[in-house]
């Protein structure tokens, strides 16, 4: 497991010394709400109730304090504005929050902060290279793999994990790797069509 | 969410120690998958949570052939879903793996917090304070219980809401549990309880306890296995029932075997009389057919689950033909 | 030349016949020739918006971020019927970063629903709203409802219709439980005169489930307040509706409240009205001076934000021997909920075939339960489960092929007002979805397989309004570039509308759909347009866009005819470019010669013009059902659907699939597997989530195959539009309802057709 060697728990201490030696100018260009420049990092105590999160966001590295009942869809919706991902049941019973846990799909709205130290973490916006769509997100245009688009993110985010893992799915492993994200409007034909072609255009 | 303490501990040890307050206090947090929902309806509100995924050497999948396998309670659903050799030679397992909550879940939950579990049961899940929540009242007695149980009820009435312990115990797999200075290990089906033995909990640990592994004879070369979900929806859904067989088969007959089913009782449910039907069973339709008016002879159904027993009896029929060659009447 | 007009404008929207004066064009243009003589509509472009929609760019309400936002959560009823005795927000007000508690003691009695108020210490149902918290986060307003100390005097409730209409029965309003007071009744001919001349007479019930809208995007609006003036982000079907009800509650003066919507996360009919959230959570930004954001969970979805009531029906059928139906019987009752709602299913009786003698008796019924509101083809979905079994049944007594049934008795007017309609292709549909199916390899005799698995195929008819009518308006700007605006105050609801509007001023202006960009759902910028609902927008709002353009052309062509000093028959227009060789060549695009023109922008208004007097305008259709039934389960598995359609001309062929296929799903997941289920004993529903209240996945898509057989329809209209929302979902659950019988040989009259019911029937 990639967060092995780094105790995910880390000490105050710990946490500022990895920030240091690693991150630090990228910090200053990050635009967090609660994310404080390392100077201040270093002195101020964390608000009462707030545990030091280090994770990386569509490969940039992010430090901030969260409550430990923070998921991870809030960090990433809220301090980072990154509303791409979006929640509809905030269950893990829909998929419209899917994001990618070091390569692997998982439901953001389910899971804690905290479990995501150490990692790194893909969001839709992250999929694309500039203002450049992604192969996939441009199969999804191509094929018309949406309808209202509120699924859409979690549905592309899905279409990446699988096809990480295995880039030639057959329609099973489309249907399977798909079938943790609800599209109400019902656009899965289309959606599947989008997921095949986007594993053409791979 | 409530707010909550949060502990990450480095031992199981500490672990233990952490946890070993009563249950409302603090509450083992693995995958989370089970847990965060608990904690989001304020089912649960502990002060303190304890996250074991920092616990080292809990999230390896160990299979010494001919021996054993013995997968860590930090392995991932999908991990044995996926692994060569459970696959191999554990088909009902990665089956029963493959066929749990959906992708994403599977990529987050952990074994140890599947069979740890909570049910299921729309009370219990809601606004209701129940039996299993302190309440004195099992409203699906009388209200809608459809998705409950026929068998091993009352005064609480729900299903085991996990596919892998209908398996592991079809299986033989025994249960690691860790505390501060003991250990033990025992079989699945010691490990779960019905609700006349604990009303409130669903399996024997105590708090301090923790599931660290679960164990797995290695089968030899005639025994077979295998595990069929029925769900009413292909994702997501836990098992309306389920039925998990492993069988030894040898010159035309079989020569043993269990059978569990899941989604019929509080626990994974195996009968005695059904096992010892099976031994020396001839491989023909007939005999099967009388296998079938045996399997939960002794199920009572609420109003609106009768429908499982005859479910329960079909599925166990199309696993056993799925496993043997069965020869017509 | 023809000008502008001001009519009496009478259409179906939803189940409802509204009239209203409309602003009509009075401009006749030559009807488009079939699509394939089209250079651009009927084509399958790409959606304008698709790039904000993959990119995660597509900033819907609930993703609004304005500076200093706070957030808004409610108290709902956690009981069935209760009444407040007292309310305590003591505690919650002391929590940290809660900014404001509103309640029934402090907010203004607001009317709401008719006879209750925005916040009414009389609660009727589970979810109604009881206080609402603005917080600097959306965790600490949740904080504080827990801390809000609410009394409560329990009420005797009722969550069941049939029981709701009991003489001794819980009252939740003081007219009694039937909804208007009485039941809504039409006769046409004479149903006992019909019942006699009759060979067979067939009486039977049929029950369907209450279905939640879910959209996947929560309710939920964001609100500003600018001094007197308001602007509200809200996640809605209709800007102007939420506009007009937003500003009647707060006493506003229209103008002062604007209502954006761009993109919305699906509605499915339950968006078309203001949500109470909105006004709260206007009343709390007042207050606090500071914007609000109220997003709802998935539970208050469940609870709070309407549904597809319930039907109980009895129907009775009556037919010769050679297979005329000689009378239709209907007597429904349907919860409306805790609040006036329409839950009538008559329609599908009264107009899909043709019959002398029809009575119809409907109940509309109060019970403690979430309020029902329009959803994707209200009434027909549910009508249709029934009405098109009982066709099949009196075939089968009959002996008749159930599509040769059909078509004998096809209506060739209007049942209802024996008037013709605009066009109707059902026939052929017909033809060619059985063809398509195998209609002749069904089970001569249903059930007759041996099993385990057993297949059946089985089909239903469905007709719906969709016409659409005026008023609607489009506003057509063409800047000095080239390039166009097309402003309406219409919706995309992820149907296609962004996409539809630009092919249609595409096709007129021979311009590429590139250099169109769409602008909807503004009620500052944008003309009027209704709600989209009732499958609609595309009827109405396509001939004012092709009317603004064509206003356009003819705007050009006069700045032509003065730059070149040519009359109109001298000079050429195409692919965007004025062209004459007289007196010697010269060519000017449209850019240049806007650039000629003084102003900066050449503006055109588009008008929908009128329907057509004396006609009436449906869509038609069938599908075609193919159902595996596991017989050792009790499982359906549908296979395949075929879907054959006249909705008159496609706009967009990659849309209407996409919307086709959509309302296919959404048909499935209301044959097989949605249902609220409310505690009978407790009045509380059990399943307000995504786990226990399933929608279909994507593993339940079937194979869809998709037949339109009709190009166009000149008489509604100069696009020639007919709606397909609504059409795509209603004949599915009956569809497959009639296949699994033909596979099972069980009528299985109850929805959702769930294995248990399916395995018991297989077991009597």
């Amino acid at each position: 497991m990639p967060n092995k060697k780094k105790p995910s728990s880390l000490s105050r201490r710990q946490f500022i010394k990895g920030v240091s030696t690693g991150v630090a100018g990228t910090i200053a260009t990050t635009k967090l709400a609660r994310a404080l420049p390392i100077e201040k990092l270093e002195k101020a105590a964390p608000p009462e109730g707030h545990l030091p999160l280090e994770l990386k966001v569509n490969g940039k590295p992010y430090q901030l304090y969260v409550e430990p009942q923070t998921t991870l869809v809030e960090v990433l919706r809220n301090e980072l504005q990154l509303t791409g991902t979006k929640v509809s049941c905030n269950h893990g019973e829909c998929g419209a929050c899917t994001v990618l846990l070091d390569g692997k799909a998982v439901y953001s709205c389910h899971i804690l902060a905290l479990d995501a130290q150490g990692k790194s973490v893909t969001t839709i916006e992250g999929l694309l290279n500039g203002e450049e769509l992604h192969p996939i997100q441009k199969a999804f245009i191509k094929k018309d793999g949406y309808q209202c688009g509120f699924c859409t993110p979690g549905q592309i985010m899905s279409t990446q994990a699988l096809l990480l893992k295995n880039p030639n799915p057959t329609k099973e492993e489309i249907l399977d790797g798909l079938s943790g994200n609800l599209c109400r409007c019902g656009a899965y034909p289309k959606i599947i069509e989008s997921v095949e072609e986007a594993a053409k255009v791979k | 969410m409530k707010p909550f303490v949060y502990h990450q501990p480095k031992s199981i040890e500490e672990a233990s120690v952490l946890s070993a307050k009563n249950w409302e206090e603090a509450v083992l947090f693995a995958g989370g998958t089970d847990v965060l929902g608990l904690l989001k309806d304020g089912i649960e509100e502990p002060k303190e949570v304890i996250n074991l995924k920092g616990l080292e050497g809990l999230d390896q999948i160990d299979f010494t052939k001919g021996k054993e396998l013995r997968i860590g309670a930090l392995v991932k659903i999908a991990q044995i879903a996926e692994h060569p050799a459970i696959k191999q030679s554990f088909p009902a397992l990665a089956q029963a793996a493959a066929q749990t909550a959906s992708p994403q879940l599977r990529n987050m939950g952990t074994i140890g917090g599947n069979i740890c579990q909570r049910p299921r049961c729309w009370y219990f899940r809601g606004d209701f304070h129940c039996l299993r929540k302190g309440g004195d009242e099992c409203f699906a007695v009388e209200g809608e219980n459809k998705y409950h149980c026929v068998i091993g009820g009352g005064p609480c009435y729900i299903v085991h809401p996990s596919d892998l312990t209908v398996v592991l115990q079809a299986l033989g797999a025994k249960v690691t549990i860790v505390w501060k200075g003991g250990q033990k290990t025992v079989p699945t089906s010691q490990f779960f309880v019905l609700p006349e033995e604990d009303l409130y909990r669903e399996n024997i640990l105590k708090p301090g306890e923790i599931v660290t592994h679960i164990h797995i004879p290695v089968p030899d070369s005639k025994m077979k296995s295998g595990y069929l979900k029925f769900k009413e929806r292909d994702v997501w859904d836990f098992a309306v029932v389920s039925v998990a067989a492993s069988v030894r088969i040898a010159n035309g007959r079989i020569e043993s075997g269990r059978i569990v089913f899941g989604g019929v009782a509080p626990k994974p449910w195996e009968e005695e009389t059904l096992n010892r039907e099976l031994k020396g069973l001839p491989l023909k339709d007939a005999d099967l057919q009388k296998l079938k008016a045996l399997a939960l002879k002794e199920a009572e159904p609420l109003e609106q689950n009768a429908y499982k027993i005859p479910l329960a009896r079909n599925l166990m029929l199309s696993l056993l033909k799925e496993l043997m060659p069965i020869i017509p009447n | 030349m023809a000008e502008n007009k001001i009519i009496k404008s009478k259409f179906f929207f939803e189940e409802e016949e509204i009239e209203q004066l409309a602003e009509v064009s009075e401009r006749k243009y030559r009807p488009w020739p079939n699509n394939d003589k089209l250079k651009v509509v009927g084509k399958g472009i790409t959606r304008l918006d698709g790039y904000d929609k993959v990119s995660g760019s597509a900033t819907y309400a609930f993703d609004v971020i304005l500076p200093r936002m706070t957030f808004a959560k409610t108290l709902r009823c956690p009981h069935p019927h209760a009444r407040i005795k007292s309310i305590d927000t003591s505690k919650a007000e002391k929590i940290k970063g809660v900014l404001g508690i509103i309640t029934y003691l402090n907010a203004p009695k607001i009317k709401w629903y008719g006879n209750s108020f925005l916040f009414d210490p009389h609660l009727r149902y589970e979810g109604d709203e009881v206080a609402c918290v603005a917080a600097v986060s959306e965790a600490i307003a949740e904080q504080a409802l827990k801390a809000i100390k609410v009394e409560y005097e329990l009420l005797p409730f009722v969550v069941d219709a049939r029981k709701a209409l009991k003489k001794d029965a819980p009252k939740l309003h003081k007219e009694g439980n039937v909804v208007r007071g009485k039941p809504s009744k039409y006769n046409r001919g004479d149903l006992q005169n019909g019942l006699k001349e009759a060979d067979v007479v067939i009486e039977q019930t049929f029950n369907t489930q209450v279905e939640i809208h879910n959209p996947t995007e929560p309710h939920g609006s964001v609100v500003n307040w600018n001094g007197d003036h308001l602007t509200i982000w809200d996640s809605t079907q209709g800007v102007f509706r939420v506009r007009s009800q937003v500003a009647a509650a707060l006493g506003l003066p229209e103008s002062n409240v604007r209502v954006i919507k761009k993109y919305m996360g699906g509605g499915f009919g339950s968006k078309l009205e203001a949500g109470k959230y909105t006004v709260m959570a206007a009343l709390l930004a007042k207050t606090i001076g500071r914007p609000v954001r109220i997003a709802l969970d998935r539970r208050e979805m469940n609870l709070a934000v309407g549904n597809r009531p319930d039907s109980f029906q009895t129907l009775k059928g009556a037919v010769t021997k050679d297979g005329r139906l000689t009378a239709l019987y209907l007597k429904s009752i349907g919860s409306a909920g805790a609040y006036p709602a329409g839950t009538g299913c008559a329609w599908p009786l009264r107009s899909m075939y043709d019959c002398p003698n029809v009575s119809v008796e409907e109940y509309g019924v109060y019970i403690n339960a979430g309020r029902a509101r329009a959803f994707r083809a209200p009434g027909h979905v549910q009508g249709f489960f029934a009405l098109e079994q009982l066709i099949d049944m009196l075939a089968e007594k009959v002996n008749m092929d159930p599509l040769e049934f059909r078509l004998q008795n096809y209506a060739h007017e209007e049942p209802n007002w024996h008037i013709p309609y605009t066009s109707k292709l059902l026939k052929q549909a017909y033809l060619v979805g059985a063809k398509s199916i195998g209609w002749e390899q069904r089970n001569k005799v249903a059930g007759s397989q041996s099993g385990p698995i057993k297949t059946g195929i089985g089909m239903s008819s469905q007709i719906w309004w969709g016409g659409g009518g005026p008023p609607a308006y489009a506003n057509l700007k063409l800047n000095r570039d080239g390039s166009v605006q097309i402003i309406a105050g219409s919706q995309d609801l992820g149907t296609g509308t962004y996409t539809i509007l630009a092919q249609v001023a595409s096709e007129v202006l021979d311009i590429p759909v590139e250099k169109i960009e769409v602008i909807l759902g503004d009620t500052d910028t944008a003309p009027y347009c209704g709600s989209s609902g009732g499958s609609t927008t595309a009827a109405s709002v396509t001939p004012a866009v092709r009317d603004a353009a064509e206003q356009m052309m003819d705007k050009l062509y006069s700045a032509a005819m003065a730059q070149f000093d040519l009359p109109k028959n001298k000079i050429k227009y195409a692919k965007g470019k004025f062209s004459t060789v007289e007196p010697k060549p010269r060519v000017l695009t449209i850019g240049q010669l806007a650039r000629k023109m003084g102003e900066r922008v050449l503006e055109t208004v588009g008008r929908r013009e009128a329907n057509p007097k004396g006609y009436a305008i449906n869509s038609f259709g069938a599908q075609f059902a193919e159902v595996a039934v596991d017989t050792n389960t009790g499982k359906i598995k549908v296979q395949k659907i075929v879907a054959a359609y006249d909705i008159g001309r496609v706009l967009n062929r990659l849309t209407i699939d996409n919307q086709i296929h959509g309302g296919i799903i959404q048909g499935l997941g209301f044959a097989l597997f949605e249902d609220r289920i409310l505690d009978r004993n407790t009045g509380k529903m059990l399943n307000a989530n995504f786990h226990d209240y399933k929608v279909p996945t994507i593993k339940d898509t079937p194979e869809i195959e998709i037949h339109i057989v009709s190009e166009t329809d000149n008489r509604l209209s100069n696009t020639g539009v007919k709606g397909v929302g609504e059409p795509a979902m209603i004949p599915t659950p009956a569809a497959v309802a009639n296949a699994v019988y033909n596979a099972i040989g069980k009528r299985i009259t109850s929805l959702p057709l769930t294995p248990d019911k399916i395995l018991m029937a297989l077991q009597s």
